[in-house]
């Protein structure tokens, strides 16, 4: 295939860029760190919270924010920061060994509050929340860890997987994890394969993000289509090309 | 580009950055090009080739089915069409011929008179160019999948050779001997390379999805192995602690400097690693499609301003630019899974070879000039005829004189 236009180095753009004028679809990628934020507030506006009542926080994948900004490398350095600032919460979802899920630190820790209102857990969650979920960026903790470092005793911790914080990863070591989001990955993965059959079941495999996102979901997607959308592109699951008629998605068969 | 030149020219610019600037330029304009052929010889999948250092004119590559051809890269004839042509061929006619497939070849780094060829039928061999005999056949006791001589060796001789068996043999040419072996490793090692900086580095990938490198002067074991997690030890399952990949790493390459290191991995990632510390870059290239159970045999550009990587990915090239992570672009034009691609660094051209018997030069398209004369001229022309360049055209003497 050849290329109409050529690709340029930037050592040879000597064009000055005017104001304003040409918006494309690709300028929009380009905006600076700060709006890696805003992309995550507006994937987090793409989360049903009715569906589950209210009780979890608002989750997205790590890879979602790769459909949206090019630069994948760029993506994670900006994580990373958020994460040491303290501001975010990665987490390592079980299905799958890339699948991250992140939450943000204040509404992580509010949900998990208003869980625990009442139950005899609450002072060992809360101590954990304080000392040990504002400090450290760990994913997972070894019981070593959890002894020494943060003096928490076997019966609590006992209390804490009761709770839900935390989830057995295997001997001796826990994950880091979202209380009552065991309902969120089993409608996560129905979802996301009802959408890629959506794909895979059209004419020639390949169907325009417009047109997906206008049609009628079976019982089977209880997300919003854009939040599944976002992920499969982001998990390479599909590919994404560009076309005269808008974005076109064409599932790769692997 | 006139401002880059006359930049030079003045004395404002370093001499180096127009020609980083031209090469980048070049890798960018990377295109199939009817023009350029290599020669048909072999009758099986190529699954390895290897430019000269020493001139950059002669190339080697290694088939499937044992053969190994020889082709001269230089245009001499004048004429903008050339098919490089293969100077000689151990076919399989030869009595010394591998008889499986090869799946390594690599010139000597110092003159063209040598080459080292490994194959599945469990032999290393050391070819005379000039008689086409193996100077000295190593055998070993399973597949040899992989070898490599240091570029820049001058105290040693040594050839690191990978094969099913965990340990990796040291073999000296000089010698002859291959008591040196480097323990280590669990599973069959894949893929070596050395250093491109230092002669005695060398950094083994193997199918235990670990990298380990090694100081060939070290009696103990290996300097380190490379952990995708940084020590992270909380990111992933306890099985995953220190290895490069989550599957097994068949693609090793070290950038032109030998400052950072490649690795590739079946579980369809490449990442970058500071050759110095073994840390992780976590530069993030997205899903690098790959399913060989041999070695990945990749290149990366060198003399550009942002690097470029060309990997092989499926039936196409991919190229992403090295510190970034971002895909420029991919090269299409197999028919069949690829298998070797190399970068030709004098010409910034890349040669890859595949399934399909066929090697693909990739040639930088230069700036098209007069495009719809140079088209007229080549109609009516017969064919083979050059098209002049409109510059040196004799424009101006007329018939009547």
């Amino acid at each position: 295939m050849s290329r109409k236009r050529a690709l340029i180095s930037d050592a040879f753009n000597l064009k000055k860029r005017k104001n304003g004028t040409e918006q494309f679809g690709a300028t929009a990628a380009e905006e600076g760190p700060a709006d890696i934020k805003s992309s995550l507030e507006y994937l987090m506006t793409l989360f049903p919270r009715k569906l589950f009542n209210d009780a979890l926080p608002q989750i997205v994948l790590k890879h979602q924010l790769y459909s949206i900004h090019s630069d994948r490398t760029l993506v994670d350095k900006e994580l990373n920061k958020m994460r040491e600032r303290g501001d975010l919460l990665m987490f390592q979802l079980g299905f799958d060994a890339e699948a991250f899920g992140l939450v943000f630190t204040s509404d992580y820790k509010a949900k998990v509050l208003v869980g625990e209102e009442g139950k005899t857990t609450q002072t060992t969650v809360e101590r954990f929340l304080e000392k040990v979920v504002t400090v450290c960026t760990d994913l997972s903790f070894t019981k070593d860890k959890m002894l020494k470092e943060f003096l928490f005793t076997d019966s609590e911790i006992t209390q804490l997987v009761k709770s839900g914080v935390l989830t057995v990863r295997d001997a001796g070591s826990w994950w880091l994890s979202i209380p009552n989001s065991g309902k969120f990955t089993k409608y996560f993965i129905k979802g996301r394969k009802a959408v890629l059959n959506m794909v895979k079941k059209s004419k020639y495999g390949e169907v325009l993000k417009a047109e997906i996102e206008e049609r009628r979901t079976n019982s089977q997607v209880k997300f919003h289509m854009k939040y599944h959308i976002h992920d499969i592109v982001g998990a390479e699951l599909v590919e994404s090309i560009p076309t005269t008629s808008g974005t076109l998605l064409r599932f790769v068969d692997s | 580009m006139l401002g880059f030149l006359t930049a030079r020219r003045a004395g404002l610019d370093d001499p180096l950055r127009l020609r980083r600037a031209e090469s980048t330029r070049r890798v960018l304009g990377l295109q199939l090009n009817p023009d350029r052929d290599v020669d048909r010889i072999h009758g099986n999948g190529i699954n390895t080739i290897d430019i000269e250092a020493v001139e950059g004119r002669y190339m080697l590559s290694g088939g499937a089915d044992g053969v190994i051809v020889i082709y001269d890269l230089e245009n001499f004839s004048g004429k903008l069409q050339y098919t490089c042509k293969a100077v000689c061929t151990i076919g399989r006619s030869s009595r010394y011929v591998h008889k499986f497939s090869v799946e390594t070849v690599q010139w000597y780094p110092y003159d063209t008179g040598m080459f080292v060829s490994s194959s599945f039928d469990k032999t290393m061999k050391v070819w005379d160019t000039e008689t086409l005999k193996p100077a000295e056949v190593f055998q070993f006791e399973g597949n040899v999948y992989c070898h490599h001589l240091s570029p820049i060796a001058r105290k040693h001789s040594l050839i690191a050779v990978g094969t099913t068996n965990p340990k990796i043999q040291l073999c000296d040419l000089k010698s002859g001997s291959r008591i040196h072996i480097l323990q280590g490793h669990r599973a069959e090692v894949l893929s070596v390379r050395w250093s491109p900086r230092y002669e005695h580095i060398l950094a083994t990938a193997s199918a235990d999805s670990k990298v380990k490198v090694w100081d060939v002067r070290r009696a103990s074991g290996s300097l380190f192995t490379l952990d995708q997690h940084n020590g992270d030890k909380s990111k992933a399952s306890s099985e995953a602690v220190n290895t490069a990949h989550n599957g097994r790493v068949n693609g090793l390459c070290f950038t032109g400097d030998g400052l950072y290191l490649l690795t590739t991995g079946t579980d369809d990632r490449m990442r970058l690693w500071n050759s110095a510390t073994g840390e992780n870059t976590l530069v993030n290239y997205g899903k690098v499609c790959n399913e060989s159970r041999k070695r990945l045999q990749f290149t990366v550009s060198r003399g550009c301003s942002p690097e470029f990587v060309f990997v092989p990915c499926g039936s196409s090239v991919a190229v992403y630019t090295l510190h970034t992570g971002e895909l420029v672009t991919m090269l299409r034009g197999h028919y069949n899974n690829v298998d070797c691609c190399e970068f030709h660094p004098d010409y910034q051209e890349v040669y890859s070879g595949g399934k399909d018997c066929n090697i693909l030069a990739w040639v930088p398209v230069l700036r098209p000039s007069g495009v719809e004369e140079d088209s007229d001229h080549e109609v009516k022309g017969a064919a083979g005829q050059s098209s002049v360049n409109p510059a040196f055209q004799d424009a101006w003497s007329s018939d009547e004189d």
